[in-house]
């Protein structure tokens, strides 16, 4: 290590050179190189979209939306099938008692050929 | 223009009052800018950076401090987030050159020179800014808005979002940390 005399003295000459500085300024041209980079920073309507559906609570909020919306159809859908069902047999027995009518009538209709020829 | 004004016309988008703001801050932005980070390049960059955040963010400003008080707080928090991300990079590729992937000789920025320094002390004044950016980040904040941005006390507290008497706390505690790592310099210095 080497001893000097005068260390003291020179760290405070250090601590007061800024003393009296003057401000730094910028190259000119400032304004037009940071319009220039907003331009490049404007965000199209679809990107401007997409990072406001990646915030969190957008995309919760939608996840949320969708699984509510998912479950609704699911429910409809399995209430829409027992629905169906009882539907069916219903149209089963119509179409029975419709063919036992047209059975019916068509041995009537035969009839009706008959006493005509 | 006065202040409020100018903030109302920002707040609809008025192009000459953008215009108009930059031009009246750019100045005190970048020059708070590098004092923090100490390379001109980097500062031009986040003066860049700080006026797109105000363009993007002048809405959300309430005025319930000095819109000086606001640019310098943008600017403090932009270059502070510049110094990590770098000292991230740094950590980054010295892990890099452990494991062999990097061949890059890691090398220390050279001393920095701050244009506004009297030529007589220019020295002495990069030796003082070398110093200054090993200390803690409070401390760096508040010696530099002081020192080298020219703020008082009552200023940098406004800045810093604390009391007088903590800026004071912390300019004390800056100095003597200055100190001792200017005595070790000198000490060991060839």
């Amino acid at each position: 290590m080497k001893k000097h005399p005068d260390i003291n003295e020179k760290v405070e000459e250090a601590l007061n050179s800024l003393e009296g500085i003057q401000k730094a300024e910028l190259q000119p041209y400032f304004y037009t190189r940071l319009t220039a980079r907003l331009q490049r920073n404007e965000k199209t309507l679809w990107e401007r979209m997409g990072s406001f559906l990646a915030k969190p609570a957008v995309a919760g909020v939608c996840l949320c939306v969708i699984l509510v919306f998912n479950a609704f159809i699911l429910f409809r859908h399995n209430s829409g099938a027992k629905n169906s069902l009882s539907i069916a047999g219903t149209q089963n027995e119509q179409i029975i008692t419709d063919n036992e009518y047209i059975l019916a009538s068509g041995s009537s209709f035969d009839y009706e050929n008959f006493d005509q020829q | 223009m006065d202040e409020r004004t100018l903030v109302e016309q920002l707040k609809k988008g008025d192009e000459t009052a953008f215009k108009t703001m930059v031009e009246t801050w750019q100045n005190m932005v970048y020059n708070t800018a590098l004092g923090i980070v100490q390379n001109a390049e980097d500062a031009e960059d986040i003066a860049q950076e700080v006026f797109v955040q105000v363009y993007q963010s002048i809405g959300s400003f309430k005025g319930e401090s000095k819109f000086s008080t606001w640019l310098y707080r943008i600017t403090v928090t932009k270059s502070l987030d510049h110094e990590r991300r770098k000292k991230r990079k740094k950590r980054f590729a010295f892990v890099r050159s452990l494991i062999g992937e990097q061949n890059e000789v890691l090398v220390n920025p050279p001393d920095f020179h701050h244009p506004g320094v009297v030529l007589d002390n220019k020295e002495n004044a990069a030796v003082l800014f070398r110093a200054i950016s090993e200390l803690p980040e409070n401390q760096r904040i508040a010696f530099t808005l002081n020192k080298v941005e020219g703020l008082s006390y009552q200023e940098v507290s406004e800045v810093m979002k604390t009391t007088v008497s903590s800026v004071e706390s912390l300019m004390h505690r800056a100095k003597n940390n200055l100190r001792k790592k200017l005595e070790d310099y000198y000490k060991n210095r060839p």
